[in-house]
């Protein structure tokens, strides 16, 4: 079977039930036909049902009845399954076909682990060997735990690490009562090791999941001397640098959207009239757009509206308030608040859990914050009416 | 209520006016990763770990490039395994005094920053000049590199230049 980035269709597949995470796929009811086209394709069927995941080799040429289809070639599914080629500029080329429910291809990713191509270095396994001789005593000191590591994959397995008065033992397999439960791919979990995946990244990214008491969470890296592979890779030493820049910004609002600001503190949409043309404008500006003449009359609109437009993100960009990277999908959309007409819409987010239900004419109402400072964010997102 | 439905607001007074103005605080951190290549990785190990500043040298055309550089810019030769160590003095060819501050910067202000033609090259590297006071720096002023304690693994292994 034709190999791509070190793996077959086949062996992806064959790890798909391995790598099913139950627990993200409560009421998730789904059958994903993928038909793998070219040299190296062929038909599988993956079925999630009552927590469980069952993959099947499709022989015939019908899938039965799916959810959703997927089509596209071999070597775009396995780059786009090792991450070698970015799903979403496939799926817009045409190399992806999506047919039926498209929510259900946004929770993939979290209903799998990642799929590692088998790793030709150092292996979890490998790695967890040297947890006795990396342990520091001086830092368990009173600390009594059972940690697990659930590491799906080539080289990966189930360990429970119990550490009791300063000392370590390691079991096989993951304990009842676990202090700490860390999920992550085996190969994940060497990259984590070796620095080269950052973990505030891969638990961003949904493959690092750590549950149970974050405090002791938060001291496990004190727990072990730091892994040195002992084999150096070969080849000449290169210079990575990984860095943030940082800038911080202030903005002005001025009276007018200042005073937008101030009504969303008291749950009140503000917006701004042109006395020419009548326009609305939202959010407020000090000048009529079309008229260039000053818009200085208030009037209170919606809060509830009817969608006009929604946009579904799915490229992380950094919120430019906050510098923190958004989580993707995030929907946003253009709203004609009741009052306004036309054009005078209002731009917000729509609620994550309505993303895919949205149409345009959906009506929707904002949900407000529980504190409000008179910031944009006082309104979290907008809802549907149902 | 209009006729529209919105409620009418009122004209706001100057002082209303003054007192809706807010500023709203944001930050823009944008997360990349530096490539240094392949002639500018060996480049910063050297400094690293030999305290040894090395450059490029065309033999089409002799010039001696620091910090190097994998293409000759005027006639597209391969430089990449053309490598010669350089003094660590040299002099400076050109400053300016930075008197703004800003925390991308590498020092409080006000610093100098100076094109430095090491001894051997052929064209000037930018850095850091101490030890002087920025209204003494002079074009022509001898200097020397004097390395880091700690490495950063960038151009700041070399802490700075100070005159000889």
């Amino acid at each position: 079977m034709a190999e791509f980035f070190g793996a077959t269709v086949e062996d992806v597949f064959k790890t798909q039930d391995a790598r099913f995470r139950a627990e993200d796929a409560k009421g998730v009811d789904a059958v994903v036909a993928y038909d793998i086209t070219g040299e190296g394709g062929g038909r599988w069927r993956v079925t999630v049902r009552d927590s469980r995941a069952v993959t099947e080799k499709v022989t015939g040429s019908d899938f039965g009845a799916f959810t959703t289809k997927i089509t596209t070639d071999a070597e775009t599914f396995i780059g786009v399954t090792v991450g070698k080629i970015d799903g979403t500029a496939a799926f817009t080329s045409g190399r992806v076909k999506i047919e039926g429910d498209m929510k259900i291809v946004a929770l993939l990713p979290r209903l799998f682990t990642k799929y590692s191509p088998p790793s030709r270095g150092v292996s979890a396994r490998d790695i967890i060997a040297t947890f006795p001789e990396r342990f520091r005593p001086e830092a368990a000191k009173g600390l009594d735990a059972a940690i697990g590591y659930n590491l799906a994959g080539e080289g990966g397995g189930q360990w429970t690490a119990v550490v009791k008065d300063g000392r370590l033992e390691m079991r096989e397999g993951l304990a009842e009562n676990l202090t700490v439960n860390q999920t992550v791919g085996a190969r994940d979990y060497v990259d984590l090791m070796l620095g080269k995946l950052d973990p505030m990244v891969a638990i961003g990214a949904g493959r690092l999941r750590i549950t149970g008491d974050m405090e002791v969470a938060k001291v496990l890296p004190k727990l072990f001397r730091k892994y040195e592979p002992k084999e150096v890779e070969r080849g000449p030493e290169l210079i990575v640098l990984k860095k943030t820049i940082s800038v911080g910004m202030r903005f002005s609002t001025g009276p007018v959207m200042g005073r937008f600001l101030e009504g969303l503190k008291g749950r009140k949409i503000f917006a701004n009239v042109c006395p020419s043309c009548g326009r609305r404008q939202l959010p407020p500006r000090e000048v009529c757009a079309v008229c260039r003449c000053r818009a200085g009359e208030f009037v209170e609109v919606g809060p509830e509206g009817v969608l006009v437009n929604v946009e579904i993100c799915y490229y992380a960009s950094p919120d430019p308030l906050t510098g923190e990277t958004r989580e993707t999908p995030y929907g946003t959309s253009n709203i004609l608040l009741d009052g306004c007409r036309g054009t005078e819409t209002f731009w917000h987010y729509i609620k994550r859990e309505d993303l895919f239900d949205v149409k345009r004419g959906s009506r929707v109402r904002p949900v407000w914050a529980e504190s409000r400072t008179g910031s944009v964010h006082d309104i979290k997102y907008f809802e549907m009416v149902r | 209520m209009d006729a529209t439905g919105g409620k009418r607001g009122e004209q706001q007074t100057a002082d209303e006016e003054h007192a809706c103005c807010k500023v709203v605080e944001g930050k823009l951190a944008l997360p990349y990763q530096y490539f240094a290549g392949r002639v500018g990785s060996r480049f910063i190990i050297s400094l690293r770990d030999g305290k040894r500043i090395l450059g490029v040298r065309c033999d089409a055309c002799g010039r001696v490039f620091v910090p190097p550089r994998q293409t000759c810019e005027r006639c597209f030769s391969d430089l990449s395994e053309k490598w010669v160590e350089l003094s660590d003095t040299g002099e400076i060819v050109n400053f300016t005094v930075v008197r703004y501050e800003d925390r991308h910067l590498p020092r409080k202000p006000p610093f100098v920053l100076a094109l430095i033609r090491l001894r051997g090259a052929d064209t000037p590297m930018a850095h850091i000049v101490e030890g002087v006071a920025p209204e003494n720096v002079r074009i022509g002023m001898n200097v020397r590199a004097v390395f880091a304690d700690k490495t950063t693994n960038c151009i700041l292994d070399i802490d700075h230049f100070e005159p000889v």
